[in-house]
């Protein structure tokens, strides 16, 4: 099936906020910290401001009457408040920490004078190491917190020291998981118009992924109701989660817009995005498991340490990472014994943020590499020690209290090892090691809560009520408008809900027309993210849709004098069962909905034929496995994917096609952060990764051509057993590359603690690897 | 992420260009810009003048006859795509394949590769094993400077500010056998550590020329003396002198170290390359594929 | 010799139709073209030069936009995403794109286009590992490269079939 939005974005008309002009429009450019920590002495804008076409410089006292930008975490007791202002006032907390910003003619001209502010800082002692900033003596990142640690929080299930003190065999794993992000190829973006009538409204066009709570974030701070700002998110090329955040920038350009009585944009360059927007994934774990001597898991215990940067970001805090790394520990397996702790202290470098596979990455990687470990500890093959642990497909509740809607969770496993050939592969292993060549095979099977709704916010410890509105209106030319919160930055929700719409009312897919992204025509929605608006939408969209095909029914059932429930509506047309020709073309039945008087019932009197309804399903897990083949290069660390097959199971697949794109998208990400992608900061926190020359990303020739397979399982929960997909490749694949690279090496006997796995770090490995061995040989 | 401001001048004639360098002190040369344009959008660069020699009439071109002619301007696209120079010196289009893109290719110029002097640049290498010289024109006249007094160091070069670079000459290499072999993360990335190779040998097939540049190791690209010593007088395709060259190849080389690679790591992965390097020379004779 | 010291006008024949616009020296081409000539089907992803979503076809040959200022391609033929359909009909490539799912968000997809094109004209019968090589200098975040590589080995084999047709 051709995607619906695929023209226009080939033709180059698609629009994108950079496309968005307005007349007398102004441009912004922010004049941002080079420290990792500072006070700012003084800010001195006159030599900006004396270039032509530079018209003003704000600071922070010059949008002193906004109300500060609050985080106040995922609506938890335990998680600290933190309060900043759009503009650093007194300190900068990390570099690119926005201090203040220049408006002028063009963007060439706003940069001239951003390089002309000039800044006093006074330099304070950076805090770049999160464990050292959980220590008492640690210097504060925010000295208004009193503490460094946005949350700390443990949970246990079961008795876990019990399990560890009758283990036959414990293994204990540290892990770093590396910082990377999303870096969507279009940046962020911030157009906004103020105008002066009614109490002053604001018309904004943002690079968002959620307009909704866009707008239920930033009115308060402009100081306006939420029906005075209008956020119009049409074209957004890429998010993967980073553009559901709200930023400082979000509130200074409409409010520099009020200021300086002028539209202005503001165009986030890739410094910018790489610097100051969120980064993720950065979490020290540890991870211990106890086995019995014959393989039976009995019990995992891990600690997960967010480095959680400047600032605790808003809406969803750096728990999105920690939190989520714990709260899932057991899993696919049966291991009734569970424990996590969780510490997510600030540092003085760019803030966490949601970001495709969040804290499920490193918990994945944490859990699946300390498994293949034990694996070898144990002598046990790592196929059969998985499968030997793993729970049944059917309906299964954790340990810590989340309910699977039933999976394929060793079929997947199965499948994978299958796809790659394992038997084969074990001695093909062998032949090349005789070669001087070193191949390795790593797995790595998930459990991944999508669908994101209150029941599976609650259940994994964010407990946010989320849910979703679609509302569906037959026109009285029988056409469809659906209007929905959710949005689409790539994943081509005009072809899906449009599919699902078409499906429902039994109408042509090209009569249906999906509106989204404006806060002014669609229906209040929680936005897309967390692989959850295949769920959301199709069960909006199916229980709006399905009162209004209630009523088409109603009505063709007495223009064809039948009863309704033998009314088919197929092909735009309503039809009685067994009788083809006693028809009504929808279009008649569209008009006599709005203009059959009295005759109508009366609810139809009263509603026309638009029904609008939300949909917050139980809870939805998808889950599948990651098998990854790979070719170390032992002399310079290179590191080459010869395979990598993923087995999917996200329910009942909506559109194949773009399923698999979302499956392959998510992986290529998983590349990137199993071997390219590092966001590096100095020991001083001076950041050195605010270019694409140094941040990697997977290019046409480190993605090989994916082996993908799927395997339907209907979510017994969900609207249509749907469940979702979006991040599954990025939570999967990382562990699977760490693992293949292991099994690579096993001959040298080395441990990789920590992401991506970079040629340097691997020799160094190695070399230590060859170290120890000569010893030996000495001893 | 945009310039800062510069004047603009276009001139169509090498003594035009000259004048014009030598009149504005704060300006660089615009060729293809695919190095310099990035580091003016970062504002890294801030030339007060650019002077676009891309116009100059004769200032590219291939002339393969006897040695290998290339104006400076000619950009690295053509190159890859001359048949004749793929046939005959071979090793320049194995070299280009991997600097950049083909998008920046078609823009970059040899020229520009070669007096940019980023020591990561594998032209530069290339240009020492081969032998190469510089046609240099400046307000004094014109001068040859050979590759191996040409790169100073980090992005330095023996090119005066108000000189240019006009020309490259390289001599025919019949007879000679060649390597290529650099490590990147992706395909087309500025390399950790990157090798060039020709060596030479006698009808009893023991080596007599050994070339072998370092380039993305030092601060410029280096011939590494020791490598080369330990081959002369080696049978050509040893895989044991070969390994010997990639053990003593960084002798005295003074490695660089930055905040992504470690001096170590560079010096493993370039002794590595040496040794592949020299190994898959023995196979490579002037017509490439041997005449396949 | 010629001279650009302040704003001037700049003409660059574009989708063969000639567009002039004012423009200081240090305008970028993916600048003039978007916000000059108000072509925004170009993208700007990196303007470091690394990403290719501003890739454009100078003299038929690939370009990076953000690595290419206006004043340097004065009465060149530049052709962008704008000039590919004609009529409103997708060209080859396009099509292609739509049908092997070869895109996603859209945004790095005009750069991919252009240098699609310039493969197939350089290489009309290019094997994947060729595409590959050829398209590393664009990336794209949303699609792993599946689609994308299926779809010019798609508009390879089409135009293949229909020379043979012919």
């Amino acid at each position: 099936m051709q995607r619906v939005e695929d023209p226009r974005l080939l033709a180059g008309r698609g629009r994108f906020v950079d496309d968005v002009a307005f007349p007398g429009m102004l441009h912004a450019a922010f004049v941002r910290s080079p420290h990792a920590h500072a006070r700012i002495v003084s800010v001195d804008a006159s030599a900006a401001l004396a270039v032509d076409g530079v018209l003003a410089v704000y600071t922070a006292k010059d949008v002193d009457w906004l109300a500060p930008l609050v985080s106040s975490g995922p609506m938890r007791d335990d998680v600290c408040v933190q309060s900043r202002t759009p503009l650093a006032a007194s300190t900068a907390r990390h570099v690119g920490d926005p201090v203040a910003v220049v408006v002028a003619r063009s963007p060439y001209l706003a940069e001239d004078g951003r390089d002309l502010v000039d800044v006093e800082w006074d330099a304070l002692p950076p805090v770049v190491d999160p464990l050292q900033a959980l220590e008492p003596d640690s210097p504060l990142v925010d000295e208004e917190l009193g503490t460094n640690n946005i949350c700390h929080a443990e949970q246990s299930a079961g008795d876990v020291d019990a399990a560890f003190a009758d283990a036959d065999y414990v293994t204990s794993i540290r892990f770093h998981s590396g910082r990377s992000t999303a870096a969507p190829i279009e940046g962020r973006g911030v157009v906004a118009e103020y105008e002066d009538r009614g109490g002053g409204r604001y018309n904004i066009y943002s690079s968002t992924q959620m307009p909704h709570l866009l707008r239920m974030f930033i009115a308060p701070v402009l100081g306006v109701p939420a029906g005075r700002v209008t956020i119009k998110a049409p074209d957004v090329g890429g998010a993967f989660g980073l553009k559901c955040t709200v930023f400082p920038e979000d509130i200074v350009i409409p409010a520099v817009a009020r200021l300086s009585g002028h539209p202005v944009k503001w165009i986030e360059d890739r410094w910018e995005n790489l610097a100051a927007g969120v980064h993720s994934k950065d979490m020290v774990c540890t991870m211990e498991i106890a086995a019995k001597a014959d393989g039976t898991m009995t019990a995992f215990r891990g600690r997960f340490v967010t480095d959680s940067g400047a600032y605790s970001s808003v809406p969803f805090s750096p728990l999105v990472d920690s939190q989520v790394a714990g709260v899932y520990l057991s899993s696919c397996y049966d291991v009734q014994n569970v424990a996590y702790s969780i510490d997510n202290p600030l540092t003085n470098k760019c803030q966490i943020g949601a970001v495709r596979g969040v804290g499920w990455v490193p918990g994945q990687l944490a859990r699946e590499v300390a498994i293949d470990r034990l694996a070898r500890t144990m002598g046990k093959d790592p196929v059969e020690l998985r499968l030997q642990n793993m729970i049944g497909p059917e309906v299964y509740t954790t340990p810590f209290g989340q309910t699977y809607d039933g999976g394929s969770y060793a079929a997947a496993l199965e499948q994978a090892r299958d796809a790659v050939d394992y038997a084969e592969f074990r001695q093909r292993q062998l032949r090349a090691r005789e070669d001087g060549r070193y191949l390795g095979v790593g797995f790595s099977p998930f459990v991944e809560p999508t669908g994101w709704a209150s029941a599976s916010a609650a259940a994994g410890g964010m407990p946010i009520p989320f849910f979703d509105t679609a509302s569906v209106t037959v026109e009285t030319d029988g056409s469809v408008t659906v209007t929905t919160g959710l949005h689409s930055d790539g994943q081509g929700h005009e072809t899906t809900l449009a599919q699902v719409t078409a499906d429902e009312l039994g109408v042509a897919m090209d009569s249906v027309r999906i509106v989204y992204g404006d806060t002014d025509s669609s229906v209040f929605g929680m936005g897309t993210y967390a692989s959850r608006s295949a769920v959301l939408g199709f069960g909006s969209i199916r229980e709006s849709a399905g009162q209004v095909r209630d009523r088409l029914t109603r009505i063709a059932a007495s223009l064809l004098e039948a009863d309704p429930s033998d009314i088919d509506l197929v092909d735009g047309v309503a039809r009685v069962k067994g009788v083809p020709d006693k028809s009504v073309p929808l279009q008649q039945i569209a008009l006599f909905g709005y203009f059959g008087g009295t005759a109508r019932p009366d609810d139809i009197q009263r509603d026309g034929l638009t029904a609008t309804a939300g949909y917050d399903p139980g809870e939805t897990y998808a889950n599948g496995c990651a098998a990854a083949v790979v070719e170390v290069d032992v002399e310079t660390g290179l590191v080459t994917i010869e395979q990598l097959a993923a087995v999917e199971d996200c329910g009942v697949v909506l559109n194949p096609t773009i399923v698999k794109g979302q499956v392959a998208g998510a992986i290529a990400n998983g590349i990137g952060i199993a071997l390219l992608e590092e966001l590096a900061y100095e020991d001083n926190g001076e950041f050195i990764s605010g270019n694409l020359i140094n941040y990697l990303y997977p290019s046409t020739t480190e993605v090989p051509s994916l082996t993908l397979h799927s395997i339907e399982t209907p979510s017994a929960v969900s609207a249509g057993g749907v469940k979702g997909v979006g991040e599954a490749g990025t939570i999967a694949a990382p562990a699977a590359i760490v693992n293949a690279i292991t099994d690579a090496l096993s001959p040298f006997g080395i441990t990789i603690e920590k992401t991506p796995v970079t040629p340097e770090y691997l020799r160094q490995l190695l070399r230590a690897a060859d170290h120890d061995r000569n010893k030996l040989v000495g001893a | 992420m945009k310039p800062a401001k510069f004047d603009y001048y276009r001139p169509y004639s090498v003594p035009e260009a000259i004048e014009v360098l030598s009149s504005h002190p704060d300006s660089k040369v615009l060729a293809g810009g695919q190095s310099l344009i990035p580091l003016m959008n970062m504002r890294l660069a801030t030339p007060a003048a650019l002077v676009d020699i891309s116009r100059i009439e004769g200032l590219s071109g291939i002339d393969t006859n006897g040695g290998l002619r290339l104006g400076a301007t000619t950009r690295q696209s053509d190159v890859l795509g001359n048949a004749v120079i793929q046939q005959r010196w071979p090793l320049i289009t194995s070299a280009v394949v991997h600097v950049g893109h083909p998008a920046t290719r078609a823009r970059g110029t040899f020229g520009g590769s070669i007096a940019h002097a980023d020591p990561a640049a594998e032209l530069s290498a290339v240009m020492l094993v081969l032998d190469a010289s510089f046609g240099v024109q400046g307000p004094a006249g014109s001068r040859s400077v050979s590759a191996e007094g040409f790169f100073l160091g980090h992005y330095t070069t023996e090119l005066a500010e108000d000189e240019l670079l006009v020309e490259i000459k390289i001599p025919d290499i019949s007879g000679w056998y060649w390597g290529f072999g650099e490590i990147v993360r992706r395909h087309g990335d500025y390399a950790l550590a990157g090798v060039a190779a020709s060596l030479r040998a006698d009808e009893a097939g023991l080596v007599t020329d050994a070339r072998i540049a370092l380039f993305a190791v030092a601060h410029r690209p280096v011939r590494s003396s020791a490598a080369e010593a330990r081959l002369v007088g080696t049978r050509l395709g040893d895989p044991a002198a070969a390994d010997e060259a990639g053990r003593v190849a960084l002798d005295g080389v003074e490695v660089a170290d930055d905040s992504f690679v470690s001096a170590t790591y560079r010096r493993e992965a370039a002794a590595s390359v040496v040794k592949r390097v020299v190994r898959e020379a023995a196979t490579n004779s002037r017509s490439g594929t041997d005449g396949q | 010799m010629d001279s650009r010291l302040g704003s001037v006008a700049v003409e660059i024949i574009v989708n063969g139709e000639k567009r002039a616009a004012v423009a200081e020296p240090r305008m970028l081409l993916s600048d003039f073209l978007r916000h000059g000539l108000g072509l925004t089907g170009t993208h700007v992803g990196c303007e470091q030069g690394v990403c290719g979503a501003c890739t454009v076809l100078i003299d038929g040959q690939p370009a990076r936009s953000c690595l290419t200022f206006a004043v340097q391609v004065e009465g060149a033929q530049v052709e962008t995403v704008e000039g590919m359909a004609k009529a409103g009909e997708l060209s080859d490539i396009q099509q292609a794109y739509r049908s092997a799912h070869g895109l996603q968000c859209g945004f790095c997809t005009p750069g991919f286009l252009a240098s699609t094109q310039a493969l197939l004209q350089e290489n009309p019968d290019p094997t994947d590992e060729q595409i590959r090589e050829y398209l590393s200098g664009n990336v794209c975040r949303c699609t792993g490269y599946q689609g994308i590589v299926a779809a010019v080995r798609s508009a390879a084999d089409a135009r293949k079939a229909s020379s043979h047709g012919s």
